[in-house]
C-alpha cells in the first residue's frame, strides 16, 4: 500500500565488490593449480638458507631470464631458515588452507542445514535435545576447544576438519532453522499441504530450497573464519604437522627469525592470510547486502 | 477551489526526485484551504505518500526536493532554514502516518512522547504538557488515558496507536494535518470510529487536513475536495462528489441470487459445535478462537463468514480443511466425517476442498514460476494426464480471465490482483467440490478486488460452485453470497439470508458493520447519517473475555443484564438466528 | 523484579555450566589421546605405564573418574567443594593457576576493548551519520579489513615494524622487563598491583610493554565494533520514528538522544559478546608477546595432555562467558521497556 520508494542501499559496493570477487578467484585459481605454478618443492630445503627475496628493482630482469630459461628460477620471497622456497610454500598452503576450510564447512553445511530443517520443521522432544546440544557446543569458547579436539585426537587435516565441522554445524543450524520456523507459517505452505502434498515433499521442495540462503551468505564468511583458525591452530603447534605448507606454522618458523631482521619468512604468508580472508570478508558482506534481508 | 485569501497552504511547481532516477513527483500545484478535508489519491507508486511528506518539506533518505516552492501563510517553507522549519513542523502541520507502532519511539512512553512535542512548540512546563497529554489522549477517546500514557508503544494494539498519534499530532492545534493512509490495517469498525473523530475534531478546530488514502469510500465519506495522482503528476483536482460521480467503478448492492434456499437434500458440509483454542506460550491460559460454531452448507450454495480481526473467521476457514485441528465439534463433508480421516484419506478429501489464501504474494512459493506452482499439484493427484497438464493448466487461467504470459514468471513479477486469480485457478484445478476464500480481497487495490468478486460470481452461475467466502468487510462481499454469517470473537452473532441481513440486521454488531461500510457516495454519508449503530472501545482480548455478552463492553444497547447472561444463538426468524437476549426487545423498540 | 529475573536467569546458566562440566569432562577421555605414555614415554616398561596410570586415576572407570572429579578422594575435596584439581604437569592446584593467570588475560583484553571501544564507536558513527560519503565507505572498508584480519600475523608486523626496525616499542618479552621486580600479587593484574605499591614507574612500565599487544588486539577488535556500531546507528537513523521525529518538528538535540539511545541496547549485547568470545580468544596475543595469561595456559595444558587444567580452562573461561551474557541480559532488561523482566 506504501509508496515510498524501496529504501536503496546506497553503499555503491561495485569496486569493493570486484576486489572481492577477485581476490577469491584468485585464491582458488591458485590452490587449483599450485602444482604447476610453483617452481620448487615446498617441503624439499634448497642449499641457500635465509636468503632475502631479491629487491623490487630487480624483479623485471629476473621474470624475463626465468621466461627465456636463462639461469635458476629465483627465490622471489626468499627462503627461510631451512632452505625452503617461501614462494613456492605460500602458493601451495593456499590449497593446504582452502581445502581444510572448504571440506569443513561443507561438512558443516550438509550437517547443519539439514538437522535445522528437521528441527525447525518437525518440533518434538528429539529435535529440542538437538537443539540445547547445538546450543551447548556454540557456548564452547572456539580456538580452546578447536586446540583440545586436534590435539587430543591427533594433528591431521581430517581431524582439523573434524573438528571445524563440531565448531561451525551449530551455526549453519541456528540459521536454517529461523528460517524454517518463519517459513512454516507462510500462506505458500499451507497452500501446498491442501493441494496435497506430503509433509517430506513439502520440507524437500519448499522449505529447503527457501531456507538455505542465509545459511549460503554465512558459508562465505564462515570460510574466513576457518583459515584464520587452521593457521592459529599450527601457529601454536596444534594443527596440520610440518613441513606440510601452511600459512600458520610458517608465520610461526618466520617468526623466530625476526629478531634477526628476517621477515620474508612470516611476511608473505601474513599477506597471503591477510588478503584471502578479506577476500572472503567482503564476498560474504556482499552477499549479504544483496541478497540477506 | 480553495479561496485564495483563505488558503492555508499551496504547492507550486514542486518537483521530488530520488537520487539517479526519473522524478517521483513532478511539477505539483495544490492549495488547501482553511477547514477543508482534501483526498489524496492515486494508486500505489503514484507518489502519494511522498507528497504528503513533501509538503512538510521532508523527504525519505535518498529523495530530494529538486523544485518549487510550498507558502505556508507568507513562508515559503522550502526557503526557511532547518531551524525554522522544525518550528513549523509539530506546531502548524502535523502529519499522522500509516504505521503508528514504527512512527512512535520503542523506549518511551507514549505520554512522554506527546508532551515533549508539545513542551517543544508550546514552550510549556512539565507537568502541563503533560496534563495536555492525557487530555489529548481522553480527546481521541482512549480510556483511563492517565494510565495509558505511561504505556510503551509494544503494549498498545494497532488502533490505540493510531489514536495516540493523532493525540500526538493535534496536541498543538496544528493549522494543518496530513494524515498518510492512517486508517490501513485497522478493522472496519474502528476505521469508521476512528475517521469520525478525526472528522469532528478537524471540523470543531477549523483544522484543514490532507488525507491520504486509496479507499474511495473514504474519499467519498470524508473528503471535500480530491486530488488524484498519476505516475508523480497531479490527474485530476475536483470537488469529491465530481471525483466520485467520473471515477468510481460501481457501488456495490446487496443482492442475492436468490438461488439454494431450503434444500431437502443432506448439506455438502455440516459443521457442529466447532470450538478452537490457541495455548498460550508460558501460561496456562488460552486464547479462543472458535467457539461452538455450527453451519451448514449445501451444494450449489455461497456463504459469506464475516468478522473483524480475532473474530476467528479464518481459524473456521482452516479447520474445514484440517490445516488446524479442531478441540471440538464434529465436521461433515459429503457424508464423511473429517475427524477421523488422516494420511492418504486425507488428502483425497482435500483435493475436493480447496483454499485461497489472504496475500497472493505470499500463497506461491517465490522461487517457483507460475507454471511450476500449477503444475506441481496437477501431477500430485493426477487429475489429467501430463501430456494434458498444460492445455488444463492455460484453460484454467482462461476461466479466471488472465492471460497464459504470466506461465513463465515469478510471483513477484505479477500484480496483486492478477496473483490472487491465479491462485483461485489453482485451487480449481483440483476440481474442488467446495472453495474456501479466505479474505481473497482484503490486500488488493480497490479496482481488483471488484474483479475478484465478479470472478467468483460468474464461477458460481458457470460451475455451480460452493464456497465460503471469508472478509471482513460484510457490505462487499454481499453480491457474492446467498447467506451471511457474522461473527465476532469466535461466536457466531447473526446467520441468515443476504438480502434479510441487510433489510433487516437485528443484532447490534451487525448493525455497526453494515454501518461501517463506507459507501462510495457523498450524497450518503456516514457522517450525515443519524440512524446508526457505532461501537465504543476496543475489541475485548480473547484471552479474558467477558462473562456475558461478548459485545456488552462495546455495544450501546446494552443493559446491565448482558453483562452477566451468556448468550445463545437462536432463531429469530426462519433461516435467520442470532444471538442477543434483546434481539426482540430491539425489535419492537424500533416499531414504537 | 529484577532480582527475580536475574536469580532465573543464573539458574539456568548453573544448569547450562553443569551440563558443560559433563560435557568437558567426556568429551575430552572420548578422544583418542594416550596422556599416560605422554608422561613415561612410549618405551616405558608395562609396570611403569601402569604405576603412572593409576596415579593420574586413569585406570579407574570414566564414570567413577568423574565422581571423584565432582566429590573428591582422600587427598582432594573435587568440584563441588570449589577444586578443579591438580595440574598433572606442574603438580600445583589448577585453581592457585587460574587465579594467577587469569587477571592477566582479563587486563589485556580490557584494556584493549578499552580503546577499541573507545575509538570504534565515535568512528562507527561517523560512518553512519552520512550515508554513501567517503567517511561511510572508509569506515566500512576499514570495518571489514580489520574484522577479518589474523591477529598473530599483525603482531607480528608490529613486532618488527616497531621493535626491530623503529626500537621505538619494548620486544616481546611479557609484561614487564625482565630485569625488573613485579609488584607483590594482589589482584594478579600488573598495572592495578603496580598502582596499588604505589609503583607508578611500574605501571607506566607494563603499560609500555603491554602496548602492542594492546595495539594488536584492538586494531582486530577495532574491525567488528566499527562495523556494528556503523549499522546499528544506520538502521536507527532510517528507523521510522526518527523520521516521524524530525516531521513532528523535534530539535536535533532530542532527535539524536533518541537515535544513540535506541542504537545502544543492541550495540551493547554485540560488545558483550564479542568480550566473552577474546576471552578464550587472546590465545595467539599471548603466545606471541609472552604473556602468561589463561591462553598461554591453555596451550601448555593441552599440548601436555594436562586433562585438570584443560577442564578448569573451559570451565573458567565458560563460566565467565555466562557471566558476561547475564549481565548483558540484565542491563538489556533495565534499559528496555521490550525486553519482558
Amino acid at each position: 500500500m506504501t509508496d515510498v520508494a524501496v529504501e536503496k542501499d546506497q553503499d555503491s559496493l561495485g569496486v569493493l565488490a570486484w576486489i572481492g570477487i577477485g581476490i577469491v578467484s584468485v585464491a582458488i585459481f591458485l590452490a587449483v593449480f599450485s602444482p604447476w605454478l610453483i617452481p620448487y618443492d615446498p617441503t624439499q630445503a634448497t642449499e641457500n638458507v635465509s636468503t632475502p627475496p631479491p629487491p623490487l628493482s630487480a624483479w623485471p630482469s629476473l621474470f624475463w631470464q626465468t621466461i627465456v630459461g636463462d639461469g635458476p628460477t629465483p627465490h622471489w620471497f626468499g627462503t627461510d631458515a631451512s632452505g625452503l622456497d617461501v614462494f613456492s610454500r605460500t602458493i601451495e598452503a593456499t590449497r593446504t588452507d582452502l581445502i581444510i576450510a572448504l571440506s569443513a564447512n561443507i561438512v558443516s553445511v550438509i550437517i547443519g542445514v539439514s538437522l535445522g530443517v528437521i528441527s525447525g520443521y518437525f518440533r518434538n522432544i528429539w529435535t529440542e535435545t538437538l537443539l540445547r546440544t547445538s546450543d551447548l557446543l556454540q557456548s564452547f569458547p572456539v580456538f580452546i576447544t578447536a586446540m583440545i579436539l586436534v590435539a587430543l585426537a591427533g594433528r591431521s587435516w581430517v581431524n582439523i576438519v573434524l573438528a571445524m565441522s563440531f565448531l561451525y554445524a551449530p551455526i549453519y543450524l541456528r540459521l536454517t532453522r529461523t528460517e524454517v520456523l518463519a517459513l512454516r507459517d507462510r500462506s505458500f505452505i499451507e497452500a501446498a499441504r491442501a493441494l496435497g502434498k506430503t509433509e517430506f515433499g513439502i520440507a524437500r521442495q519448499h522449505i529447503l530450497p527457501n531456507a538455505i540462503g542465509p545459511s549460503l551468505i554465512q558459508f562465505s564468511v564462515t570460510i574466513g573464519f576457518a583459515i584464520l583458525l587452521t593457521a592459529g591452530l599450527s601457529f601454536v603447534g596444534a594443527g596440520v604437522r610440518p613441513p606440510t605448507p601452511e600459512w600458520g606454522s610458517m608465520i610461526a618458523t618466520g617468526a623466530t627469525q625476526l629478531v634477526l631482521g628476517d621477515w620474508w619468512p612470516s611476511l608473505f604468508p601474513g599477506i597471503a592470510i591477510s588478503v584471502t580472508v578479506f577476500g572472503f570478508a567482503v564476498c560474504g558482506h556482499i552477499l549479504e547486502k544483496r541478497y540477506g534481508r | 477551489m480553495a479561496d485564495s485569501t483563505n488558503t492555508v497552504l499551496s504547492a507550486r511547481g514542486l518537483s521530488v526526485q530520488y537520487a539517479n532516477e526519473s522524478p517521483t513527483l513532478s511539477d505539483i500545484n495544490m492549495d488547501i484551504a482553511a477547514g477543508e478535508i482534501v483526498g489524496l489519491t492515486g494508486s500505489s507508486g503514484s507518489g502519494k505518500s511522498t507528497l504528503a511528506y513533501a509538503l512538510l518539506g521532508l523527504t525519505r533518505r535518498g529523495a530530494q526536493i529538486t523544485n518549487g516552492e510550498i507558502y505556508f501563510g507568507r513562508n515559503d517553507l522550502l526557503a526557511l532554514s532547518d531551524v525554522e522549519l522544525e518550528d513549523i513542523r509539530g506546531r502548524d502541520i502535523a502529519l499522522i502516518v500509516q504505521n503508528p507502532r514504527s512512527a512512535l519511539h520503542p523506549m518511551y512512553q507514549v505520554g512522554r512522547q506527546i508532551s515533549r512535542v508539545y513542551q517543544t512548540h508550546r514552550g510549556s512546563g512539565g507537568a502541563e504538557a503533560h496534563q495536555r497529554a492525557i487530555e489529548m489522549l481522553r480527546l481521541v477517546g482512549i480510556n483511563d488515558p492517565e494510565r495509558r500514557a505511561d504505556a510503551f508503544v509494544h503494549e498498545l494494539s494497532g488502533g490505540m496507536a493510531q489514536r495516540v498519534l493523532i493525540a500526538l499530532a493535534l496536541s498543538t492545534s496544528p493549522k494543518l494535518l496530513i494524515a498518510d493512509e492512517p486508517t490501513s490495517g485497522l478493522d472496519v469498525t474502528v476505521q469508521a470510529q476512528f475517521l469520525d473523530t478525526m472528522w469532528e475534531t478537524s471540523r470543531k478546530t477549523g483544522t484543514a487536513m490532507v488525507l491520504v488514502t486509496q479507499e474511495p469510500g473514504i474519499l467519498a465519506n470524508y473528503c471535500d475536495r480530491v486530488i488524484e495522482l498519476d505516475a508523480g503528476r497531479v490527474s485530476k483536482d475536483v470537488s469529491a462528489s465530481e471525483f466520485v460521480s467520473t471515477s468510481m467503478l460501481h457501488t456495490t448492492q446487496a443482492t442475492s441470487s436468490g438461488q439454494g434456499e431450503g434444500q431437502n437434500r443432506a448439506p455438502l458440509l455440516k459443521v457442529e459445535g466447532l470450538r478452537k483454542t490457541f495455548p498460550l506460550r508460558g501460561t496456562k491460559k488460552v486464547v479462543q478462537a472458535v467457539d461452538d460454531m455450527s453451519l451448514s452448507l449445501f451444494a450449489g450454495e455461497s456463504v459469506g463468514l464475516v468478522g473483524e480481526s480475532g473474530s476467528g473467521k479464518s481459524t473456521v476457514g482452516r479447520c474445514l480443511l484440517k490445516l488446524l485441528d479442531s478441540d471440538a465439534g464434529k465436521i461433515t463433508f459429503d457424508g464423511q466425517d473429517l475427524g477421523v480421516v488422516s494420511g492418504e484419506a486425507l488428502r483425497r478429501v482435500r483435493q475436493r476442498i480447496q483454499i485461497v489464501q489472504q496475500d497472493p504474494y505470499d500463497s506461491f512459493d517465490p522461487r517457483w514460476t507460475i507454471e511450476k506452482s500449477l503444475l506441481d499439484p496437477l501431477e500430485i493427484h493426477q487429475i489429467v494426464p501430463p501430456t494434458e497438464a498444460r492445455a488444463a493448466i492455460e484453460e484454467g487461467l482462461k476461466r479466471v480471465s488472465v492471460d497464459a504470459s504470466v506461465l513463465g514468471r515469478r510471483p513477484k513479477d505479477l500484480s496483486a490482483g492478477i496473483l490472487q486469480r491465479v491462485a483461485i485457478a489453482r485451487a480449481l484445478l483440483m476440481k474442488p467440490d467446495f472453495l474456501v476464500l479466505d479474505e481473497p480481497t482484503s490486500m488488493l487495490a480497490p479496482q481488483d478486488r471488484h474483479i475478484i468478486l465478479d470472478v467468483l460470481k460468474r464461477l458460481r452461475t458457470e460451475l455451480g460452485l460452493s464456497y465460503l467466502l471469508i472478509s471482513h468487510d460484510l457490505t462487499s462481499v454481499a453480491s457474492a453470497c446467498d447467506r451471511v454469517v457474522v461473527m465476532y470473537l469466535g461466536q457466531v452473532v447473526e446467520q441468515g439470508p443476504t438480502t434479510e441481513i441487510f433489510e433487516k440486521p437485528v443484532h447490534p454488531y451487525t448493525k455497526a458493520l453494515i454501518g461501517a461500510h463506507l459507501e462510495e457516495n457523498p450524497k450518503t454519508r456516514r457522517v450525515d447519517r443519524t440512524d446508526r449503530v457505532d461501537l465504543e472501545g476496543e475489541i475485548p482480548s480473547p484471552i479474558d473475555l467477558p462473562v456475558g455478552c461478548y459485545l456488552a463492553t462495546r455495544c450501546p444497547q446494552a443493559t446491565e443484564a448482558c453483562d452477566k447472561e451468556r448468550q445463545v444463538l437462536s432463531s429469530f426468524s426462519s433461516h435467520h438466528d442470532v444471538r442477543c437476549m434483546r434481539a426482540g426487545q430491539l425489535e419492537l423498540d424500533k416499531a414504537s | 523484579m529484577i532480582w527475580r529475573f536475574t536469580l532465573r536467569r543464573l539458574a539456568v546458566g548453573l544448569v547450562q555450566l553443569s551440563v558443560l562440566i559433563v560435557a568437558v569432562f567426556f568429551l575430552i577421555r572420548l578422544l583418542p589421546a594416550d596422556p599416560v605414555s605422554r608422561f613415561v614415554g612410549l618405551n616405558a616398561s608395562p609396570e611403569a605405564y601402569a604405576l603412572a596410570e593409576q596415579s593420574l586415576g586413569l585406570d579407574l572407570p570414566a564414570l567413577e573418574q568423574f565422581e571423584v572429579f565432582l566429590f573428591g578422594d582422600d587427598e582432594e575435596v573435587g568440584l563441588v567443594g570449589g577444586e578443579l584439581g591438580t595440574s598433572w604437569v606442574t603438580g600445583s592446584s589448577v585453581n592457585q593457576e587460574i587465579r594467577q593467570y587469569l587477571p592477566v588475560t582479563l587486563e589485556l583484553i580490557t584494556l584493549s576493548f578499552l580503546i577499541a571501544v573507545g575509538l570504534g564507536v565515535p568512528i562507527g558513527v561517523l560512518g553512519a551519520v552520512n550515508p554513501g560519503g567517503a567517511a561511510d565507505k572508509g569506515t566500512l572498508i576499514y570495518g571489514l579489513f580489520a574484522g577479518s584480519q589474523p591477529e598473530f600475523s599483525w603482531g607480528i608486523i608490529f613486532i618488527f615494524v616497531f621493535f626491530v626496525v623503529l626500537g621505538i616499542a619494548p620486544g616481546p618479552l611479557g609484561r614487564l622487563s625482565p630485569l625488573t621486580d613485579p609488584p607483590d600479587f594482589v589482584t594478579g593484574a600488573i598495572t592495578i598491583d603496580a598502582l596499588l605499591a604505589g609503583r607508578v614507574d611500574i605501571f607506566l612500565e607494563a603499560l609500555w610493554y603491554l602496548s602492542l599487544p594492546i595495539l594488536t588486539l584492538s586494531f582486530v577488535l577495532s574491525g567488528p565494533i566499527i562495523k556494528m556500531v556503523r549499522e546499528n546507528v544506520a538502521q536507527t537513523m532510517n528507523a521510522d520514528f526518527m523520521f516521524y521525529g524530525q516531521a513532528a518538528g523535534l530539535p536535533r538535540g532530542i532527535l539524536a538522544r533518541d537515535a544513540l539511545r535506541a542504537a545502544f541496547a543492541p550495540a551493547l549485547t554485540l560488545i558483550g559478546i564479542l568480550f566473552g568470545f577474546m576471552i578464550g580468544g587472546a590465545v595467539l596475543i599471548e603466545s606471541i608477546f609472552s604473556i602468561s595469561g589463561l591462553g598461554q595456559y591453555a596451550i601448555r595444558s593441552i599440548l601436555a595432555f594436562d586433562y585438570p587444567a584443560i577442564q578448569g580452562v573451559v570451565l573458567t573461561i565458560s563460566a565467565l562467558t555466562l557471566l558476561i551474557y547475564l549481565a548483558i541480559d540484565v542491563c538489556q532488561a533495565l534499559l528496555d521497556p521490550r525486553v519482558s523482566v
